[in-house]
């Protein structure tokens, strides 16, 4: 490779170091950074760098798409001749128009970044709670819920009277602000569930400042086409006409939504039983949307739209498979028995016992990343002897005497056992470590014995 | 005539995901490499070979002028290296060497006639 770049005196030693080592040639080690995850993981919000990025890029695009539902789309030309109305009545220019609109989105803005800090906060009292199955499997059936409410199974409907109160209009600034406000009363039926369902997702979240920053992200998302329509009022006569491919756009938010149930359940089933739910529900939502749907619309772009929906989500499905099927065998365990760990002894073979429980995201993720890496699985095949203890359930005899002996507070927690039996303290680990890095766990141990 | 030709589409798209992932996952390298593979792949690339005891011999003369890239994993290197060696972590798939090569070009620095090994 380095030859292309330009490089003229290029050698490889294909033997390299394990020769040269051979040899007693003089080497470096840096053994430093081994402990660095031991004890007391930091852990980082569950979003963070470019995960936050992206999510709030796609919470922005929901938000967008939102406006194309038939609550909402409709309303539009309204909402913008009113801000025209607005303007003219007080006699000024575009300068008013924009406040106006600024304005609305504002109102926008307040009530559903509220919604989001309550939300969160609401989430906060429950705590750790995510972690527990029960809660994962409400907080899932509450989006499949909803979901099914945007198929058009049923319809979502507030009290008239509160409708009543959110159409009637104020003039004045306060006036825009006030339809921004009650833009979410009004379009309930096709954003309530939405918005309900990010709310649960927000709420297990329980960070206060996300859930701001998400719901006034999904504001901005929703005001910004109608405040771009209020500034080019001209441009409102080449908006494609309401019709069926308002409902379209309902059901791929019911997808998302089903989508996230999915991924909320993930850590729940067994093995890759996750990951091959969720390429179903791509694949699902890929053929529903594309081919089996049959909604019309009045414009041309309008089949690209859905077969390129349809085409992206069988494209994730395809991801997903692959990348499992691609996967191969992970470490084979063992459990935990007096003659596993006698054998251990006698062949001085180093352990690694690894406590788990289903429900744990971290845990789930060290088995299908770390223990599921070629080398790490071929270096635990050759000189290991790896040892899986499932304590999801309480009240067995033989885990609760092994939680008490080696002092486990949590999972995950991977302990380092080396030839005579005797913990590694340094290198315990209680949270997920990628795959380079719990070689070097495995090397740092092997080192030892030499 | 519309969903038949979006349907040929997605199939398409599935099919150079698939691919595309099969390709840039699968070990460019054989996992075994016989020495005759080494040649051929040093044939293709364009380098020689160096071995061990030439390359002792080399760093004992002159240990500077000689630029050593270890182009194992993080931890590999840390556990032991080659005095003296650089880290550059390659995997060797064709999807690394395509992204990595950029960043290859800054670490081995302007000086297009070094001497470089890498191991």
């Amino acid at each position: 490779m380095a030859v292309k770049l330009g490089f003229k005196n290029v050698y490889r030693d294909p033997y390299g170091y394990p020769e040269w080592q051979g040899r007693g040639l003089p080497i470096d080690s840096a053994p430093a950074g081994l402990a660095q995850t031991s004890e007391e993981p930091k852990t980082p919000g569950p979003l963070s760098g470019w995960a936050m990025i992206w999510t709030l890029l796609g919470i922005f695009a929901g938000g967008m798409a939102l406006n194309l539902t038939p609550c909402v789309y409709p309303l539009i030309p309204i909402t913008v001749s009113y801000f025209g109305g607005q303007a003219t009545k007080e006699g000024e220019g575009r300068g008013t128009l924009v406040v106006h609109g600024l304005c609305y989105m504002l109102g926008l803005a307040l009530t559903n970044s509220l919604l989001g800090v309550v939300a969160s906060l609401t989430g906060g009292l429950m705590g750790g709670m995510l972690q527990n199955p029960i809660v994962l499997m409400i907080v899932a059936a509450v989006l499949v819920f909803f979901s099914t409410s945007l198929f058009g199974l049923w319809e979502m409907r507030l009290p008239s009277g509160l409708t009543q109160a959110a159409v009637k209009s104020y003039t004045g600034y306060f006036g825009s602000v006030f339809m921004g406000l009650t833009l979410g009363v009004v379009a309930a039926p096709c954003i309530g569930p939405f918005v309900l369902g990010l709310l649960t997702w927000v709420a297990g979240m329980g960070s206060p400042w996300l859930g701001f920053v998400i719901f006034f992200t999904l504001s901005l998302g929703l005001g910004l086409p109608l405040f771009l329509l209020a500034m080019f009022s001209g441009q409102l006569k080449k908006l494609p006409r309401s019709g069926g491919w308002m409902i379209w756009v309902r059901m791929l938010m019911g997808w998302i939504l089903v989508g996230m149930a999915a991924h909320f359940i993930r850590p729940l089933l067994p093995g890759h039983g996750g990951t091959i739910l969720v390429a179903l529900v791509a694949l699902a939502a890929g053929l529903h949307l594309g081919w089996i749907d049959k909604s019309q619309a009045n414009f041309r772009a309008f089949p690209w739209v859905k077969g390129g929906a349809g085409i992206a989500c069988l494209v994730l499905a395809a991801f997903l498979l692959t990348s499992w099927a691609l996967q191969g065998a992970g470490v084979s365990w063992r459990p935990y028995t007096e003659e596993t760990m006698k054998e251990a002894r006698n062949l001085k073979k180093p352990v690694i016992i690894d406590f788990y429980a289903t429900w744990c995201t971290p845990c789930v993720e060290l088995d299908e990343v770390t223990f599921h890496d070629p080398l790490v699985v071929k270096q635990a095949e050759s000189d290991f002897i790896m040892v899986k203890v499932d304590v999801t359930k309480a009240g067995n005899p033989l885990n609760e005497r092994l939680l008490q002996e080696y002092g486990i507070k949590g999972v995950p927690t991977i302990v380092f056992l080396d030839t005579d039996g005797k913990e590694r303290r340094d290198l315990r680990l209680v949270d997920y470590l990628p795959p380079d890095q719990f070689l070097g766990r495995m090397a740092g141990i092997k080192k030892n014995e030499k | 005539m519309q969903s038949k030709k979006t349907a040929f589409i997605a199939l398409m798209a599935v099919v150079l995901t698939v691919g595309a992932l099969w390709l840039t996952n699968r070990a460019v390298t054989p996992k075994q490499a016989a020495w005759d593979d080494v040649l051929a792949e040093a044939k293709a690339g364009g380098y020689r070979i160096i071995t061990t005891e030439e390359l002792s011999a080399r760093y004992r003369k002159d240990s500077g002028g000689l630029l050593l890239v270890d182009t194992r994993q993080e931890w590999e290197y840390r556990t032991g290296h080659i005095r003296g060696a650089a880290l550059f972590p390659m995997e060797p798939t064709a999807w690394s060497r395509w992204r990595k090569a950029p960043a290859l070009e800054t670490f081995l620095g302007p000086d297009k006639n070094r001497t470089i090994v890498f191991y």
